[in-house]
């Protein structure tokens, strides 16, 4: 295909810069481990009063684009915390009952994880969430999340299980899909830039880790991945035919990125107050859905 | 993001573009380019360098005022997909349009500049690159071929390897030490030095495929005047990282894509139907996919901005690995039918991730001048 541009548009480039600042402004470039299990360093008020939950609603040639959205979440998955702005984006473009509810959205959706018949919602566990019963029609209401149980896998996406699971649209599925492809690529750029931050500073025989090779190219790879992973997302949200298959790369790619983050931390990598292992967590939650919502794209 | 000009503007080039294609691509050369022999091989390409001249496509992206067409990079991605995609012939010129000319553009002299453009872009003149030797190969910086100073110019002795086009190159690029005394990096220069002269003898390389791409070339006392070396006496180091930059990004990336592509395609043909590989072929085609979109991505970024470098930076790694990869499950799967393809494209690509630098340097330039990790 010969495409025109991948850039994103003006407001894709606001809201990801806007939504950014907030970010660096409330974690203060704290370790996720800090406040991932506890509280959000960033409150729901603070995004939905600066309207971004509804900047995904299309209304006219002035609204966002998939490949906006996907700036925007590939600025917040750089910096990780536990609020439902991504769930609530794509429901409110997708469903009107949803953009009318006043407070966060989300949906549930089977994975592989999961017995049958039961669905995973993403930040189905904060209190009075409402998710999205069916996306194919404009008068089903939004049902209140009544968890079976925590699915305490990913802390940073406070998610349950529930009896009850979205109805989808393809087009639904499609740009939730490519959305978290774009959140994990965020993700992933942070770890590889976190690992590369560690491997300047850690010093063994004399000389930072950085300077040798074998972690260079690790490194390097990681980079790639990152880079690759970006580029996914953006293709999907360009090209609707190979937007899942993209969105599903995508993340696999991401994972491995922070893999290599984690080799590269050595020791501390593996430990639970160095946090990688809650990008992973995430990220590996993200994959289940995306191919969980592969029956629908 | 665009302006709905510079939208406009995109799809009348696409379409102009196609229809050039449509009506010019030989048809010769897309029926039946097995069968061609070497010189009506040659004789094609080399007709097509000048047949993208005449129709106002040679040089999409360099400056007007030396016979470019004062496009950008989005429309020479564009124009190699559309070639593609048309069957089109890879012209004889590719190592002038895409390492010299941004070179002469970055350190050339405006003489130099209107001296060797308008040729290398019409067709008339072949360069080949002359940068690799036996005993400086990753460590580029130690090229021991000499320049030594002489009355109006330099005498050029030394041996030069791997390079593609010398035997039926007119110019060379060529990079040579003027001072063995100077520390590293300051003791090199750049030169455009004319292939067709006494003292310049050139052996082919029959290399592990068994196809000859490259040759060995020894100067012996060759003369290169003052007039034609680039930019000052010791700067040649700066020179070939233009140079080089230019060989591992985003137009060179997007003629491997065609490549790949290609290979992908037949892999797909004759293996789609094998369950067995449904996933190991989703995944390749992904990533040949993925080769066209991180140029696509890279290009509408800034020119020479820190994002385009990232961006840039990993693209030789992406298509050198993913082309010998398609090679290898092509191999392992091969029919009676595509055994000569996959036999000789293995031994092929074993080349690409040790061509246009090794992938290990690359994988060192990313960490160091990207990423910013230590030396």
């Amino acid at each position: 295909m010969t495409l025109l541009t991948t850039r994103p548009g003006e407001i894709g480039l606001l809201a990801a810069g806007a939504i950014r600042s907030a970010l660096v402004k409330a974690t203060d470039q704290a370790n996720i481990s800090s406040y991932i299990e506890g509280q959000s360093p960033l409150a729901w008020s603070d995004i939905s009063d600066a309207g971004w939950d509804l900047v995904g609603v299309t209304e006219d040639d002035e609204s966002a684009t998939l490949r906006d959205l996907v700036e925007i979440a590939k600025a917040w998955g750089e910096i990780t915390v536990q609020l439902p702005l991504l769930t609530t984006i794509m429901a409110k473009r997708h469903s009107a009952r949803a953009a009318e509810h006043d407070g966060p959205v989300t949906f549930s959706i089977p994975t592989q994880a999961l017995a049958a018949g039961t669905g995973m919602v993403p930040f189905g566990h904060i209190a009075h969430m409402h998710m999205v019963a069916d996306f194919t029609s404009d008068t089903s209401s939004l049902v209140a999340v009544q968890s079976l149980t925590s699915d305490i896998f990913a802390p940073s996406l406070r998610a349950a299980h529930s009896s009850h699971i979205t109805t989808f649209t393809a087009e639904a599925a499609r740009e939730i899909s490519v959305v978290w492809a774009a959140e994990g690529s965020g993700i992933a750029k942070r770890a590889v830039a976190d690992a590369v931050t560690y491997a300047k500073q850690r010093m063994q025989f004399g000389k930072p880790i950085g300077s040798f090779q074998a972690v260079k190219h690790h490194l390097s790879n990681a980079h790639m991945d990152a880079e690759q992973a970006e580029t996914a997302a953006v293709w999907g949200s360009l090209d609707p035919t190979n937007a899942h298959r993209s969105a599903v790369y995508s993340l696999d790619l991401s994972i491995r990125a922070v893999e290599l983050a984690i080799q590269v931390h050595g020791g501390i990598g593996f430990t639970w107050e160095m946090g990688l292992h809650f990008y992973l967590r995430h990220l590996i939650t993200l994959r289940e859905m995306v191919t969980g919502l592969g029956d629908h794209a | 993001m665009p302006t709905t000009q510079e939208r406009n503007a995109r799809e009348v080039f696409t379409s102009a573009a196609r229809v050039w294609l449509q009506e010019n691509v030989p048809a010769r050369w897309r029926e039946n380019r097995g069968s061609l022999s070497e010189k009506e091989t040659d004789e094609i390409r080399h007709e097509w360098d000048r047949q993208l001249h005449r129709g106002g496509f040679a040089g999409l992206s360099l400056p007007k005022e030396f016979g470019g067409q004062g496009l950008s990079m989005v429309e020479e991605v564009i124009f190699h997909d559309l070639a593609a995609q048309a069957q089109a012939p890879d012209g004889l010129a590719r190592i002038g349009r895409i390492l010299t000319a941004p070179s002469l553009i970055g350190h050339g002299t405006d003489e130099q500049l209107a001296r060797f453009l308008p040729k290398i872009l019409n067709g008339d003149e072949i360069w080949c690159q002359g940068f690799s030797e036996p005993n400086a190969g990753s460590d580029l910086a130690g090229v021991s071929c000499r320049a030594v100073k002489v009355d109006g110019g330099y005498l050029i002795s030394g041996r030069k390897t791997w390079t593609s086009f010398a035997k039926m190159a007119h110019r060379c690029l060529l990079l040579a030490q003027t001072d063995p005394s100077a520390p590293r990096h300051k003791n090199l220069t750049m030169f455009l030095l004319d292939m067709k002269q006494p003292g310049v003898n050139i052996s082919p390389i029959k290399q592990a495929s068994g196809l000859t791409h490259f040759a060995e070339v020894q100067f012996d006392d060759v003369f290169v005047s003052d007039a034609d070396r680039v930019s000052t006496e010791g700067s040649g180091w700066k020179v070939a990282m233009t140079t080089l930059m230019n060989e591992r990004g985003g137009v060179e990336a997007t003629s491997r894509y065609v490549e790949i592509r290609s290979d992908m395609d037949l892999l797909l043909a004759t293996l789609g139907d094998r369950p067995d590989l449904r996933k190991q072929l989703d995944e390749l085609d992904i990533r040949v996919e993925l080769v066209h979109w991180q140029v696509s991505k890279a290009v509408d970024l800034e020119l020479d901005s820190p994002d385009f470098f990232r961006a840039t930076s990993i693209l030789k790694l992406l298509w050198s690995e993913l082309w010998q990869e398609t090679s290898i499950l092509g191999l392992e799967n091969m029919t009676p039918e595509t055994s000569d393809h996959w036999r000789l494209q293995y031994l092929e690509t074993r080349a690409s991730s040790i061509y246009s630098g090794s992938n290990e340097i690359q994988r060192n330039i990313i960490s160091e001048r990207v990423l910013g990790l230590p030396r």
